[in-house]
């Protein structure tokens, strides 16, 4: 291999060639981002603590994540709609926990290689089917799929109904890389894991959505007929985007099977689970490929979180998701360099902002004057 | 075995009834705005505290029932709690729609789910806020079963039941002619089927859309107005089962009929209380199994017409 300088220059900007990706490349700003998040990542259970967070909440975070990036595939590029993704997450999950409880597995990676691979089954068979519909079916079908698996391992004894399975063999936790370790030394290593085997897949997702299939998907996003004269064969490439993304989940939900050691319906299967990954999505702005990271992160610590510390701890993430439709519709990832560029816009030109003074208050004025016209026409009718 | 099948089949029916005044909320709010409305379930929780308070309020003007007359004096005083009750939401609904919802109908919708939802939290609160966490009994049941109507039936059920199906079959009733005979009825329709249409022959659609939001709520509410006044109690997260189980109801019956929606409610009920009874385990399997099985073979379901209500 030829000693090839990372740096190189295209369409007058020098761009970053990524390892392994055939030739993708990254902005300078983007390269530091994106290695600045690689430290944090690798930093966490010694930074969390720092600055006052719970590093365990912020890798479930990272985990919900993980399955709101399997979901965007579909969200950003076919554009469908998934309120079923907890079906895999859960699927996952439990798939850990039933050979951990009734089969005596006790290695880690084993018993997450079956989370994987049971997921991923259960998202082929339910893809077969939704794969035709858009939509609100679409979605609606995904929830009647994810409702049915809910209901059964809610009323099932193999399950043990409510009260969930433990992930314990003989009061153990697993072992990982067949060695058993301290409570403590069993989190760091299944965290480092975890944030490898994520690296490989973000990069993975990476590569497919640019890649020619990628570009299909968009198509098929786009206009499904036109797709279909163009030669797609559209169905089977959503069955087949649906199957990867619920492989994502799947690899989240074992991991989050280890790291729990308790596999419980409601947090995992329910069907607002899955409203969550996909608000998760939107949250961390689903036009790019971490914004779903980011999203889950903030939307599951903000969950957990505001539970202990608040006692009314829905508000607040309602609030927050408000501002999201109404002011930040791309989320977080996906508005960031626009407020970036506004706000550098607005330092070198102070005078912005009274004009931003004025649109909100001329706003406010008309909305209100909107308002009074129409509670007169309601209370007095027409004049 | 005939007896209780008797009794479940009728439980079924009444819980589909109260289902019905659930979906039929959320089925014309989709027919005609076309939002799938996730904060209808809080709608019906809020109906279902708003009555514990009216109710309260309302029984201690009246005698405690004992003889007939008494009896039937409380429940026409419990059912206009009901009532009331449920005309609390009307603002509620119109306030929601003018200010969140109707901003972001040309959205995908993708963001009107994310702004239901965020609704549905801030209720949540709300609720949590006006009546505390603990579940709340507005006490009632045993006044409205001294009614003493079933004894002439000839069997024993509780008259409750009775009435509130017979609540939900005039809701059904009033729903229908409302839709079919009255203007205002017409003019949704015609709105439903085309805005731009009834936009140029001079029809408000913006007052149209607060209205029929308005009418969901009322219908929601005063589903868990119902509910409350009978044996079950109110509690916070009481409105997420009954929504998830409208979706059910409106899926099968076709999105945005209201016929579908009440033949969909009377199944569903019927089947999740047949399903209590003989097989414990599929019950709350059961009414996604059927909404699986008709989306499967027939998306469009039993009475299917899109953004038209008949």
């Amino acid at each position: 291999m030829s000693r090839l300088s990372p740096l190189e220059e295209r369409d007058g900007e020098t761009v970053v060639r990524v390892p392994l990706t055939n030739g993708l490349t990254l902005t300078k700003g983007q390269t530091a981002l994106t290695l600045v998040g690689i430290l944090v990542l690798f930093g966490l259970p010694f930074l969390a603590g720092i600055v006052g967070l719970s590093w365990g909440r912020l890798f479930r975070g990272l985990l919900f994540g993980m399955a709101a990036v399997g979901l965007n595939l579909l969200l950003r590029h076919t554009e469908l709609v998934s309120f079923g993704h907890a079906a895999f997450f859960g699927g996952g999950a439990y798939a850990v926990a039933v050979l951990a409880a009734h089969l005596d597995v006790s290695e880690g990676l084993l018993l997450l290689l079956a989370a994987v691979i049971v997921g991923t089954l259960l998202a082929a068979f339910i893809g077969y089917f939704v794969a035709g519909y858009v939509d609100i079916y679409f979605a609606l079908l995904t929830l009647a799929f994810n409702a049915v698996i809910f209901a059964t391992v809610f009323r099932s004894g193999f399950f043990n109904y409510n009260d969930g399975l433990a992930v314990r063999v003989g009061g153990d936790n697993p072992t990982l890389f067949g060695l058993g370790w301290t409570d403590l030394g069993y989190d760091l290593v299944l965290y480092y894991t975890t944030i490898v085997l994520m690296l490989v897949m973000l990069l993975l997702m990476w590569r497919l959505v640019h890649s020619p299939f990628g570009r299909a998907l968009d198509a098929i996003g786009q206009d499904r007929t036109r797709a279909r004269f163009i030669g797609i064969p559209v169905e089977r490439y959503v069955w087949i985007s649906f199957t990867i993304s619920g492989l994502y989940g799947a690899f989240a939900g074992g991991v989050y099977a280890l790291q729990r050691l308790h596999v419980q319906p409601e947090p995992t299967l329910y069907v607002f689970v899955s409203g969550e990954i996909l608000f998760m999505a939107i949250l961390g702005g689903f036009t790019t490929l971490v914004g779903p990271l980011i999203g889950g992160v903030l939307l599951v610590y903000l969950l957990e979180a505001t539970r202990f510390s608040f006692y009314y701890y829905h508000a607040p993430i309602g609030i927050i998701l408000l501002a999201i439709v109404f002011f930040m519709p791309k989320g977080i990832m996906g508005s960031l360099p626009d407020i970036l560029a506004g706000l550098s816009r607005r330092a070198s030109d102070p005078g912005l902002l009274g004009d931003d003074l004025q649109t909100i208050g001329s706003s406010i004025r008309r909305s209100l004057s909107r308002a009074t016209t129409t509670v007169r026409i309601l209370v007095f009718g027409v004049r | 075995m005939i007896d209780s099948f008797f009794v479940h089949t009728l439980n079924g029916l009444w819980y589909g009834f109260i289902l019905f005044m659930i979906a039929s909320g959320l089925t014309i709010i989709f027919g005609v705005l076309g939002i799938l409305n996730l904060a209808h379930g809080e709608l019906y929780a809020l109906g279902a505290f708003v009555v514990f308070s009216v109710v309260g309020y309302a029984t201690g003007l009246v005698a405690s029932p004992e003889d007939p007359v008494s009896a039937v004096v409380f429940g026409v005083v419990v059912l206009a709690a009901a009532l009331v009750a449920a005309a609390v939401l009307l603002p509620v609904g119109a306030f929601i729609e003018a200010v969140f919802v109707r901003p972001i109908y040309e959205r995908e919708e993708v963001y009107q789910l994310l702004l239901t939802y965020a609704l549905l939290l801030i209720f949540v609160d709300v609720m949590k806020f006006g009546w505390g966490t603990s579940p709340l009994d507005a006490g009632t049941y045993g006044g409205l079963n001294q009614i003493p109507t079933t004894e002439l039936a000839g069997f024993g059920y509780p008259s409750y039941n009775i009435v509130a199906m017979l609540v939900g079959l005039a809701v059904f009733a009033w729903l229908v002619w409302f839709f079919d005979r009255s203007k205002t009825g017409r003019i949704i329709r015609a709105t439903a089927i085309n805005r731009d249409m009834a936009t140029a022959i001079g029809v408000s659609t913006d007052r149209t859309f607060t209205l029929v939001f308005a009418m969901g709520a009322f219908f929601a509410g005063f589903g868990g107005a119902m509910v409350s006044i009978g044996p079950q109690t109110a509690f916070l997260e009481m409105g997420l089962d009954p929504l998830i189980l409208s979706f059910v109801v409106i899926v099968v019956g076709g999105l945005g009929s209201l016929k579908g929606a009440f033949v969909g409610a009377l199944l569903v009920g019927v089947i999740s209380r047949w399903a209590i009874w003989l097989y414990p385990a599929v019950e709350l399997a059961a009414p996604f199994a059927v909404m699986l099985a008709i989306l499967l073979v027939k998306p469009e379901g039993l009475f299917g017409t899109w953004g038209e209500i008949e």
